[in-house]
């Protein structure tokens, strides 16, 4: 059974506390709800989530759509952001999790990342080690989210040409982000074959492309 | 005058008297007058703060056990439309004297009583739904007939099956192609004995029935009934492509036609191959290979050549990328001393000769994937033809006394049965899909019913495996 492997990154730093991040389960659970109901995805996609705060941690192991149910998000009232962590604990899961093809086994396909942040990272030199190491690896797709004016772009850009932004971080945006999110993963499903690229589907108007 | 008093009522009076005497005494020393009024006045106001104080605590502890109960991880695992489920809950008798749970009527389900704390949730689930469930209990102890609610959640998932929409390809798109097709080759009996025919059907996968997407297969069956030559061609149109439909429906009308073109004025190859068969080694294999090389290995890049040409006439706007297909070409003649079977194979799927009774299999090349899934090369890929070597990689040739079949299949098919490359060199496998199809298809000499029955068959149900699906027999 081929999985699509579709890796969530939240930043729970402290500035995520409160309406944020109510509004990233809001978007979260919704996204699961429209997922269940695309055939293809309910019978392929495989969801895990890492949150990174003052340090990185994986609260949803790789789960099949149909089982998933959504861990508790704890955010703490202040503290950096180790967004670099969280792509190095990516980095481990992916290469532990990701099934190869080989002779006895159909390899997954090309897992996707989707990163959402409201800051900047903290652990500035581990995150800029791992840029090259994310953008070698095969990923079907990068897709970072700067959330809220604080969101600091240029680092994202480093990772990945599909950075998008979200003006505020409410329930709205963040619905409409996630809502993006099940799209593309719905047409990443579809689309892995000749290219390797994904092909995005065009972004809601709340979701900013970044030039 | 005491002894008229009924020595029941004698006890109460004694103890308000009591109480009431202290009071008296209490409020004379702060100087009030202990008149009946300003000692039942101080009573009234003492039970009042009591009784405050008393239902204070019995909240308080009402309050702990309430978040007792919503701190409890009573996670329900999902269930699924259709499949049977069951659940346990079970709370501490401790913190709860009762509880039921509300909310699953009239979906298919049912909760148990509860015993000792715990109740199970059981049943089919009929409708794909997120419940809301309600816990309501009794918090042990509470004197109140009051109950407290929290709330449990159940996903019911849909199943897939019912979700997969059929739209039409719109027949107004670029290179539009029927959404399946089937054909029989009828090589009918000769004086009673009968001979090989070859049935073929191509149907678009549910992924692409469901955005209304058009199928991206083809296959061209053909035999020459002047020289007894077959020629099968199956082609996948990669999915991402544009207009891959187009190169895999131009591949495998350019390298049929080419074979069964090349193979019309072929008595030389007819005569290399009787002359290796009477004595097979390297030097008269040599020419059989270099003849299969001229015919099959150009036919295939006739094809690559004919998409190129057919991309830069009509979409200069493209690449032949935008045709990228893969191939799978057969050509198959039965001699005096058995069958002869040459191919050429880029890409997946896959392509064997089989044989039921003597349990034979010879699968013809092997599939081009990546490590991980969908990756796979393409006939339309320059590098295939860059050198000969390579190409001669792609080639197989064989004579075999008799076979059940020849199966050409795209990866829609071979994904789903074979999963595994591994699993291609395993008969028992070919063995399943063999007495699958057969349980299905009718295949006996000249039926040519058995191009629908296949057609029909292409619908299995396999989870995850959705592409579009071809395969022609040679049988």
């Amino acid at each position: 059974m081929r999985r699509l492997p579709v890796y969530i990154l939240i930043d729970t730093s402290g500035s995520m506390n409160g309406e944020p991040i109510e509004s990233v389960k809001v978007g979260l659970e919704s996204m699961l709800s429209s997922l269940r109901n695309d055939p293809y995805a309910l019978e392929t996609v495989w969801i895990s989530i890492i949150t990174f705060d003052r340090e990185a941690r994986c609260i949803l192991p790789l789960t099949a759509l149909d089982e998933l149910q959504l861990p508790q998000i704890d955010v703490p009232e202040s503290g950096p952001t180790m967004t670099g962590a969280a792509l190095s604990t990516l980095l481990d899961r992916v290469r532990h999790e990701v099934k190869l093809s080989n002779a006895e086994q159909k390899g997954d396909w090309m897992p996707l990342l989707f990163l959402l942040t409201d800051g900047k990272p903290s652990d500035t030199q581990l995150y800029n080690e791992m840029i090259p190491k994310i953008r070698q690896e095969r990923f079907g797709g990068v897709i970072a989210c700067a959330a809220g004016p604080k969101a600091k772009t240029e680092p994202l850009r480093q990772l990945t040409d599909n950075v998008y932004s979200l003006d505020t971080l409410d329930s709205a945006g963040f619905r409409k982000f996630f809502k993006w999110v099940s799209d593309t993963i719905g047409v990443g499903n579809r689309s892995v074959g000749a290219t390797d690229e994904l092909i995005l589907p065009p972004p809601p108007e709340e979701v900013n492309m970044i030039i | 005058m005491n002894r008229r008093i009924p020595p029941r009522n004698r006890i109460i009076v004694k103890t308000v008297d009591t109480y009431a005497l202290r009071v008296a005494a209490f409020l004379k020393s702060k100087g009030i007058e202990p008149t009946t009024e300003a000692v039942d006045k101080f009573i009234n106001w003492r039970l009042s703060q009591d009784w405050t104080q008393y239902n204070q605590s019995a909240m308080d502890r009402i309050q702990v056990v309430k978040t007792q109960i919503d701190a409890l991880p009573l996670s329900l695992p999902n269930a699924k439309k259709g499949v049977a489920y069951t659940a346990s809950i079970s709370i501490p008798t401790d913190l709860v004297d009762w509880y039921r749970i509300v909310g699953l009527e009239g979906s298919g389900m049912k909760i148990s009583e509860v015993t000792d704390g715990s109740c199970e949730i059981s049943g089919s689930p009929e409708i794909a739904n997120d419940y809301t469930l309600l816990l309501e209990y009794h918090v042990a102890g509470d004197e109140s007939a009051d109950f407290y609610t929290r709330e449990l959640h159940l996903a019911v998932n849909p199943d897939p099956r019912d979700l997969w929409k059929n739209i039409p390809t719109d027949p107004a798109i670029d290179y539009f192609k029927t959404d399946e097709d089937c054909d029989y080759v009828k090589v009918e009996a000769n004086d009673g004995t009968p001979r090989k025919d070859i049935v073929a059907a191509s149907k678009r996968g549910r992924s692409h029935a469901h955005e209304g997407r058009p199928r991206d297969d083809d296959f061209k069956i053909c035999h020459n009934v002047d020289n007894g030559w077959y020629v099968l061609a199956v082609a996948d149109g990669a999915g991402s492509a544009r207009y891959s439909r187009q190169g895999s429906k131009i591949a495998v009308e350019t390298a049929s036609k080419f074979c069964t073109d090349a193979l019309a004025s072929q008595g030389e190859f007819e005569n290399v191959i009787t002359a290796y068969h009477a004595q097979p080694d390297d030097t008269t294999r040599k020419p059989v290979a270099d003849m299969i090389y001229r015919i099959v290995g150009t036919a295939a890049f006739r094809a690559n050549r004919a998409i190129r040409d057919f991309q830069e006439q009509n979409n200069k706007d493209c690449t032949p990328k935008d045709f990228s297909t893969t191939l799978l070409l057969a050509i198959c003649k039965k001699f005096d001393f058995g069958w002869f079977v040459a191919s050429f194979w880029v890409g997946d799927g896959a392509m064997a000769i089989y044989n039921a009774d003597t349990q034979y299999l010879k699968v013809l090349g092997e599939p081009d994937g990546g490590e991980y899934a969908g990756q796979t090369r393409f006939l339309t890929m320059d590098s295939i033809f860059a050198n000969p070597t390579d190409i001669m990689k792609r080639l197989r040739f064989s004579i075999e006394d008799d076979f059940s079949a020849l199966m050409l299949m795209s990866d829609g098919v071979s994904d789903a049965k074979f999963e595994t490359d591994a699993n291609l060199n395993r008969i028992e496998k070919w063995n399943e899909l063999w007495a699958d199809i057969n349980s299905s298809v009718n295949l006996i000499d000249d039926n040519e019913n058995s191009k629908e029955e296949l057609l029909n068959w292409l619908d299995f149900w396999s989870p995850g495996n959705h592409d579009d699906r071809t395969i022609a027999i040679l049988y």
